[in-house]
């Protein structure tokens, strides 16, 4: 069964890109635009992989990955946090949070699928 | 058809046909009694659920799981435009190997309860009247009358035929 | 039953002239390629071997002297040149009689003519000065060994997905390390307790080795030597036994192979790879009725044990599935050759292109569709390409482009044949269709309709059955052939400007993951490889579209089917409608159905002949609790959707 992502970034520009790019690589995938309808879309469906901004309105992405491993639905699931190359705080606060890894902005679709593919291990 | 009264009794588990006769298993079906080719049939089993296939022509309407294989369940009560088969105690399904369009197909037949396996003497062979009778004659392969009572052999070639020739795949939505 | 010796050389000889063949033409694009000419060497060496082995001597005559010629090309007594190639590769078709039909008249006559001509292409090469040697990348040998804290999995962080990538990057034999697991009473199984020691061997650098464990660096203790080069490496690990090596041939070759190329074969006999499958899609329904029976009973041994068998019973069914696919290129790779030759008997100037040879498809599909597309290419290069001197008159480019495609879309494999010829004359068409009786003059026929005529039996597009396309293997074998394979065609064609016709196949494997729903009182199967999402049907949308079978989803509206409807079940819908949105890879449609069940492993089992004809329904499938599903054919039911909306538009 081939892999299911979940996109939580309130830039649908973004989104798009991500999609584009997942989506030819053969991956599934559904969106989400803020951490709270990503928890929502989390518990609604059946995820292998989040991929997540940091930065979002009604509920950050920390908060969310915070949130997220609390619930033993998602313990274990692969949360990977797209950050800016200098962001160095961020950074070490997402996994600290408990996300599992990360993709600097801006990325390229190779990128991406390299990242994807490295969490998944498929 | 003989008016002697020695009507030839049939022997079961007769070597097969040796005698002028056919070798078959009968079976009931609304009343009357019906024969299958004893060489065809494959097994009996018990009414086990069906899976209804939507689309399918009516007496071919559901699936069966038989030793692991998806066969077609027919209820040849409706190719003969008699009511549906009700389940009771008694009913079976007797699992039937035949060719369709040239390939061995397995099909379950509906019954309302399973006989006995016997010969069919050729000397009670009649061939199906061609008019009064409540049956398609093109559905009836021969008419044996034994013991007092009629036995009517199928043409079961023909009656799936007819379900091939029909245009397969169309799916008519109720509304 | 033993098989025929004589006939597992055969198939063989069959594998190691495509290797030599496909070498040799690589070769001749790549002169300098020293992997090439060791690959080619090493064919001639074992097809030499093998042949004398079996008996075949004229063979193992013939090809010693191809051999010593590599030989001397791979010692660097004489150089690379595109004649010396191409004098061995004229010699493989001789090769090939001597194997099929040893002692033909003429036979020997015949070889001593290529011979002549291969010394002579060496003459012409003459001896320069030897090349340089360079010895073919084993790549380096490392040895890690990592562990990561026990808490590391709450985070996400998968070690397995570490293991991948390692493997990725070359030749891996791994080992767990199990030294910090604790007694079972204490083992928390949302801990990670074990950590592992990898050999790898590999020409990627220290970096992409490092790089594998870029977001767990802060938190693995991760060890890493290199380990000394070894001359003779050894056989790869413990999971793969290899077959013994083809008999007769030296073990040398193979071993050198082992490290530089990825896949070493065995040879299976097709019907036992069949019978497996069998047994395993049997074994997966038993394990899932096994499944059942222990859920509802309270026996909790029973239940671990059916757990284990339901994970064991997936890998088996995950491995059999890989084990009968096929990649493309084992197609695509006749075609270098085919093209090749048909370029010089036709004098035209041909660029074969291809992609997706990586695609997989069921080893019995690929087997079908050599033949139909031997003929499909055969015809566009033949009808379709247009001379070079046309080409130009038309402002093309000399050369004909020809493409060779896959691409797997939802459940269906599509091959494309793709010419930049002069497409179809749709008025000779027409004319020839009439001539053979297939359409009355004045007929009103539309484009797709004429097109569809090539495929009528009894029609030919050839004015002359030529050597080339004329083989017995009309267009519509072709079409039947792939139908056979519950496969279509499809054509299209710009006149001027090329055409291209298209096959799907749908994935024949016999067990595909499913998705278990309920309409009305059945149970159906959606093939979970084209289901894209599932939402519950919000109860206005449901009630406001009663004449209007549409859904927005994210901006896009998308045409719905109600199965209930559909299927004529006659009961009432459930009060949460569920919608599955289902597409074919560019196309979608929802089915509302009552209930997702849930996931399903489902193995295929055909439908009889008497339900065959219902599109519908793909197959049928056996349930946990004995009952029959149905299959559902995405295809056809997209098909029908879009005709939906089409209809929807046109009354709109």
């Amino acid at each position: 069964m081939t892999a299911a992502i979940l996109v939580v970034d309130d830039s649908a520009s973004v989104k798009a890109a991500i999609r584009i790019a997942l989506t030819a690589a053969g991956y599934r995938l559904a969106e989400a635009a803020d951490g709270a309808e990503g928890i929502a879309r989390a518990n609604a469906g059946n995820f292998d992989l989040i991929i997540t901004d940091l930065n979002m309105p009604v509920m950050d992405g920390l908060t969310m990955i915070e949130t997220m491993r609390t619930m033993p639905a998602h313990a274990g699931v692969p949360i990977v946090f797209l950050t800016t190359e200098s962001d160095e705080t961020m950074k070490q606060r997402a996994r600290a949070a408990g996300a599992t890894g990360w993709l600097t902005k801006p990325f390229d679709p190779e990128q991406l699928v390299k990242v994807a593919r490295k969490v998944l291990g498929r | 058809m003989t008016e002697s009264t020695t009507t030839p009794r049939p022997q079961p588990g007769t070597d097969g046909g040796t005698s002028a006769g056919l070798e078959v298993l009968t079976f009931d079906l609304h009343g009357e009694v019906f024969a299958l080719e004893a060489t065809t049939v494959q097994e009996i089993l018990d009414m086990i659920p069906a899976t209804r296939v939507p689309g399918a022509d009516h007496f071919v309407e559901s699936d069966i799981n038989f030793r692991g294989r998806v066969i077609p369940l027919s209820d040849l009560r409706l190719a003969f435009g008699m009511t549906r088969s009700r389940n009771s105690p008694e009913a079976r399904i007797v699992v039937i190997e035949m060719p369709i369009a040239g390939e061995t197909t397995l099909v379950g037949l509906r019954t309302d309860g399973v006989r006995e396996v016997t010969t069919l003497s050729d000397a009670c062979r009649e061939p199906p009247p061609s008019v009064g009778m409540r049956w398609r004659p093109d559905y009836i392969r021969a008419l044996f009358r034994q013991d007092d009572e009629f036995i009517v052999l199928p043409d079961l070639d023909a009656i799936f035929a007819a379900d091939l020739s029909g245009p397969g795949g169309r799916l008519r939505p109720a509304n | 039953m033993t098989p025929d010796p004589t006939e597992t050389f055969r198939i063989e000889a069959a594998e190691l002239f495509e290797q030599i063949e496909q070498g040799l033409l690589d070769l001749m694009q790549d002169l300098d390629n020293r992997e090439l000419v060791n690959a080619v060497f090493r064919g001639l060496h074992t097809l030499k071997g093998s042949g004398a082995m079996f008996g075949f001597d004229a063979l193992a005559a013939f090809t010693h002297h191809c051999e010593s010629t590599f030989d001397a090309l791979r010692r660097g007594d004489t150089p690379v040149t595109a004649d010396v190639a191409g004098a061995v590769l004229g010699a493989c078709d001789h090769m090939h009689a001597l194997v099929d039909a040893p002692g033909a008249p003429g036979q020997e006559e015949h070889g001593a003519t290529l011979l002549a001509a291969l010394r002579a292409a060496l003459e012409r090469a003459g001896s320069a000065a030897p090349l340089e040697h360079m010895s073919a990348p084993t790549g380096t040998g490392w040895r890690l060994r990592f562990s990561l804290p026990p808490d590391s999995m709450a985070n996400g962080t998968n070690p397995l997905a570490l293991l991948t990538e390692l493997r990725d990057l070359g030749e891996a034999r791994v080992r767990a390390d199990l030294s910090a697991l604790p007694p079972l009473e204490a083992l928390d199984p949302m801990q990670l307790h074990v950590g592992w020691e990898v050999e790898l061997r590999t020409s990627a650098p220290r970096a992409a080795i490092d790089d594998v464990f870029i977001f767990v660096m802060d938190t693995v203790d991760l060890r890493i030597d290199s380990l000394p080069p070894a001359d003779q490496p050894a056989p790869v690990g413990p999971d793969v036994a290899l077959g013994p090596a083809p008999t007769g041939s030296p073990a040398d070759p193979a071993a050198d192979s082992r490290w530089s190329r990825p896949a070493e074969n065995v040879r299976v006999p097709a019907e036992r790879l069949d019978e497996m499958m069998d047994r395993v899609g049997e074994l997966v329904i038993a394990q899932s009725r096994l499944g059942q029976v222990a859920t509802a009973r309270d026996d909790l041994p029973l239940r671990a044990i059916s757990e284990e068998m339901e994970r064991l019973s997936g890998e088996l069914r995950d491995t059999m599935m890989v084990l009968r696919m096929v990649p493309v290129s084992t197609l695509f790779g006749r075609f270098r050759r085919l093209v090749h030759d048909l370029a010089h008997e036709t004098g035209k100037a041909i660029e074969l292109a291809t992609d997706g040879e990586n695609t997989e498809v069921d080893k019995t599909v690929i087997e079908r569709l050599a033949d139909p597309l031997v003929h499909l290419v055969r015809n566009a290069v033949d009808h379709g390409l247009e001379s070079p001197s046309e080409r130009g008159a038309a402002g093309k480019s000399s050369a004909g482009r020809i493409r060779l495609s896959a691409r797997q879309e939802g459940g269906e494999v599509i091959i494309r044949i793709i010419d930049d010829g002069r497409g179809i004359d749709r008025a000779r068409l027409r004319a020839r269709a009439e001539e053979a009786g297939l359409v009355l003059p004045g007929q009103a026929l539309s484009d797709g309709e004429l097109l569809q005529l090539i495929f009528q039996p009894g029609f030919s597009t050839a004015a002359a059955v030529t050597s080339l396309s004329g083989r017995g293997v009309g267009m519509d074998v072709v079409k039947r052939t792939i139908e056979s394979l519950r496969g279509s065609i499809d054509l299209r064609s710009t006149p001027g400007e090329g055409s291209e016709i298209a096959l799907r196949i749908p994935l024949t494997v016999a067990i595909i993951g499913g998705l278990l729903v309920r309409v009305g009182e059945g149970r159906y199967v959606i093939p979970l490889a084209a289901v894209e999402e599932c939402l519950e049907l919000p109860l206005e949308q449901d009630r406001r579209s009663q004449g209007r079978a549409f859904i927005s989803l994210r901006e896009r509206l998308v045409p719905f089917l109600r199965l209930r409807d559909l299927f004529a079940t006659g009961t009432e819908p459930d009060p949460h409608q569920k919608m599955v949105v289902v597409s074919t890879g560019t196309e979608r449609v929802g089915l509302v159905v009552d209930q997702i069940i849930g996931n399903h492993q489902t193995v295929i089992k055909s439908l009889s002949r008497l339900h065959a004809g219902i599109e519908t329904f793909s197959g049928a499938t056996i349930l946990g609790d004995g009952s029959v599903a149905l299959i559902l054919d995405v295809a056809h039911l997209v098909a029908a959707g879009q005709q939906e909306e089409a209809r929807m538009r046109r009354t709109a």
